[in-house]
């Protein structure tokens, strides 16, 4: 008896020595259940072999106010997730480990290792990223008789293309446009506009500003683009998969969402119109690994960062249609070239981050409510409750409160 | 002696364990907070002492004086309205007719369905082309067949009582034998002058009132401190909704203890129903109604939740409430948490409810007796 206790002792005392626990905080919804086939189809039994598990915690709801609260009381995971919008928030908190010399972030798309540089540290290892992208359902195109949106397009071509498709009945529309800067922001990019000046500054009354807002509110005023919850919906790919609207402009995050609630629709995706500019736009969302400064196993969080960044791991998300990965070498990959409208939406999203003005899903410490005065004056304008200058006058002057304030 | 200090020494025993909950989870975190109020406390820096500047903040901060309006009118409109809507629907509940469990539980059902639940049902039924649009849309439509309806209703009513007044019979103006004659009367009539194309629904535009996305304010243009934001006015019509229930079963429990035999004499002295009610029925319920006021101006003064859930769906300045301005400054976009502003507002907030219960007690009490 005595000799067993000694034996199931031991044991412990050896693989307390040895075993490492991690924890990963991140998102809920399908994150934990990716993260487990992650580890036991790819990187579980190697990290295991060196004595290092993983548990993962998801933060449903509010992940900024769960991560604040985590992060202050001490509770916070040795590895979480930094979403890309709120990202200077939580690396000012000091919490956030810089990797300077930890980590080698070359083989990582240049882009998003600047967006999680702060006074030239690098804080977060992207894990994946997405860009937006013209999705449009062919039957409606074919029906209409009206060519495919294509990467020549022009927002004249391409709002006429639209103007075309929707002539076919009262309930069919071009397209949804959501009145808020997440996606619209994409069209006052393509115009060269820029949200920030080197002083900080946004101007709204910008006339490269105005001309997306007049070109994006007017396609709604005239009935060819509807906002989603005019039809009931809750965002564009809800209208895509009505079959009633023939283009949707979203990230890779859609196809997924398609697959379940759509399967027989029948699309293809190209790239975002030329705007004004000559040059098309596009946001860049991203969410990135950081690592606790608190962490007691920081070695061990450091390898687990490796791993789960690493190539393997990222081609085996890639091939399951997850995400769009952040290492460069997997750019000419053998899955974007495969024929099927998946891969080619991937591969039109992963291009998008290089093509034309791209800029991150970012607002400097203002953080997303930077766009809460611009979405307000999006919606007032669609639904004709203000002019274009009305509205954006008034934007401006909460912005600049905005803007005073976080300084 | 001995037997009163152990009687004592027993009493705090039992009540430890509430007061230890009540030191660790209310003195101690409000004892806290009025201390963070003081400071630029951000969660992650140690707190430096500010003074008063995080409340001069307030109220030069744009938000917040929003959220104090809507707030205050909140809490104003939303208590009036349920408390005299509870009122009545006790008053009608309190009455002995077959089925009557049936509506009391059916009105009750409100009350224990998940706000959270409700909330999004609203939001639907608000939507531009929601619920709420379509039958306002629907009545419009069908508004000459209804008034036909109703002409016909009234006419033959008249008619029958006129004629058995005649007759020397007394028929009052409602008399519910009448009434179904009358109502058959009035379908049939309606059916045929439909049928026969006379009277046809109007063709009206399709209504597109904007419940939810807007800034616009009832009455619009007036002075800011009086204006209450339309998407505001969506949340109080919600509210009323789902809180008039818990508030109507105190006012039928306090209803029960009225005698009988007030209304009896009463009615043999010749007072009708509405005096009935004015003169009895409010007087007797007069406590009750101190403590539903009481309840509702707390409840109404920190609603947090359906704001919280109508998210994105409407303006946050024009939904704002000061329990959401303190959240909404904790976790504020990429910067850290503003916790010492946040705890100001918070204070500005319970010394506010005090305030107002306290003035209420003045008012009610005085009134009372």
């Amino acid at each position: 008896m005595r000799r067993i206790l000694a034996i199931v002792l031991a044991t412990a005392l050896i693989g307390g020595a040895f075993a490492q626990q991690i924890r990963i905080m991140g998102y809920g919804g399908q994150d934990p259940a990716i993260l487990v086939r992650l580890l036991d189809e790819v990187i579980g039994a190697e990290l295991a072999a060196e004595g290092i598990t993983l548990t993962y915690e998801p933060l449903e709801g509010d992940y900024n106010a769960a991560l604040f609260n985590a992060l202050s009381a001490g509770t916070a995971a040795d590895i979480f997730y930094i979403p890309v919008e709120t990202a200077p928030g939580i690396i000012a908190t000091g919490k956030v480990l810089a990797l300077d010399g930890l980590f080698d972030t070359a083989p990582f798309i240049d882009s998003l290792v600047e967006a999680y540089t702060v006074d030239g540290s690098v804080y977060g290892i992207a894990k994946d990223f997405n860009t937006l992208a013209i999705h449009y359902n062919t039957d409606l195109f074919d029906e209409a008789g009206v060519a495919y949106p294509d990467a020549s397009d022009t927002w004249a071509t391409f709002a006429d293309k639209l103007r075309a498709v929707a002539a076919l009945d009262a309930d069919v529309y071009g397209t949804c446009f959501p009145a808020g800067f997440d996606r619209f922001g994409a069209f006052a990019f393509a115009t060269g506009w820029q949200p920030f000046d080197a002083d900080g500054h946004t101007d709204l009354l910008d006339p490269a500003f105005v001309e997306a807002v007049t070109w994006y509110t007017d396609l709604v005023r005239e009935g060819v683009a509807i906002q989603p919850s005019d039809i009931g919906q809750g965002w564009t790919g809800g209208c895509f998969a009505t079959d009633d609207v023939a283009i949707a402009i979203e990230g890779a995050w859609m196809l997924g969402f398609l697959r379940n609630e759509a399967p027989n629709l029948q699309y293809g995706t190209t790239f975002m119109p030329i705007g004004p500019s000559g040059e098309r736009g596009n946001f860049l969302y991203t969410v990135a690994y950081g690592i606790n400064t608190d962490s007691p196993n920081r070695a061990a969080a450091l390898r687990v960062l490796e791993a789960i960044t690493g190539p393997a791991a990222q081609q085996w998300v890639l091939e399951q249609g997850l995400a769009i990965p952040s290492r460069t070498a997997l750019a000419d990959n053998p899955f974007f070239l495969e024929g099927t409208p998946e891969a080619i939406a991937n591969r039109v999203v992963f291009e998008g981050a290089a093509d034309g003005h791209v800029l991150g899903f970012q607002f400097g410490n203002i953080g997303t409510d930077w766009m809460t005065p611009v979405n307000d004056a999006l919606v007032a304008i669609m639904t004709g409750q203000a002019t274009v200058d009305e509205a954006l006058t008034e934007a401006q002057r909460d912005l600049n409160a905005l803007i005073e304030r976080a300084r | 002696m001995r037997t009163k200090r152990a009687d004592t020494v027993a009493a705090y025993l039992f009540l430890l364990p509430f007061l230890v909950l009540l030191l660790i989870f209310f003195v101690f975190a409000t004892g806290r907070a009025v201390y963070f109020s003081f400071t630029d406390y951000d969660l992650f820096r140690p707190p430096n002492w500010v003074g008063l500047r995080n409340y001069a903040a307030l109220f030069a901060d744009a938000l917040f004086l929003s959220a104090l309006r809507n707030s205050i009118l909140f809490a104003v409109i939303v208590t009036a309205v349920q408390t005299f809507l509870a009122l009545v629907m006790a008053a009608v509940l309190n009455q002995r007719v077959r089925g009557i469990g049936f509506f009391r539980a059916a009105f009750y059902m409100p009350s224990i369905t998940s706000s959270v639940v409700i909330t999004l049902i609203f939001l639907w039924m608000f939507q531009r082309r929601g619920l709420i649009n379509y039958l306002t849309e629907t009545l419009q439509r069908h508004l000459p067949v209804l008034l036909a309806f109703l002409l016909v209703l009234i006419a033959v009513q008249v008619v029958q009582v006129a004629w058995e007044r005649r007759s020397a019979l007394p028929a009052t103006w409602t008399d519910p034998a009448l009434f179904v004659v009358s109502l058959l009367v009035a379908f049939g009539a309606t059916w045929l002058l439909v049928t026969t194309g006379v009277v046809a629904p109007r063709d009206v535009a399709p209504v597109d009132f904007i419940w939810l996305q807007t800034r616009d304010t009832i009455p619009s243009g007036a002075p800011f401190w009086l204006s209450v934001p339309i998407p505001l006015a969506a949340i109080m019509i919600q509210n009323v909704f789902t809180t008039i229930p818990t508030f109507m079963l105190m006012y039928l429990a306090a209803l029960q203890d009225v005698p009988k035999s007030h209304y009896e004499a009463a009615s043999i002295d010749g007072a009708n129903a509405t005096q009935q009610f004015l003169r009895i029925t409010i007087p007797s319920v007069a406590p009750v109604t101190f403590l539903v006021l009481t309840l509702s101006m707390i409840g109404t003064l920190q609603m947090f939740d359906q704001v919280a859930i109508f998210g994105d769906a409407a303006p946050l300045r024009s939904v704002v409430t000061l329990a959401y301005f303190v959240y909404d400054r904790m976790f504020p976009g990429a910067q850290t948490p503003e916790v010492g502003f946040a705890a100001a507002g918070a204070m500005f907030l319970a010394v506010l409810t005090l305030v107002v219960v306290l003035l209420q007690r003045r008012l009610v009490r005085s009134e009372g007796h």
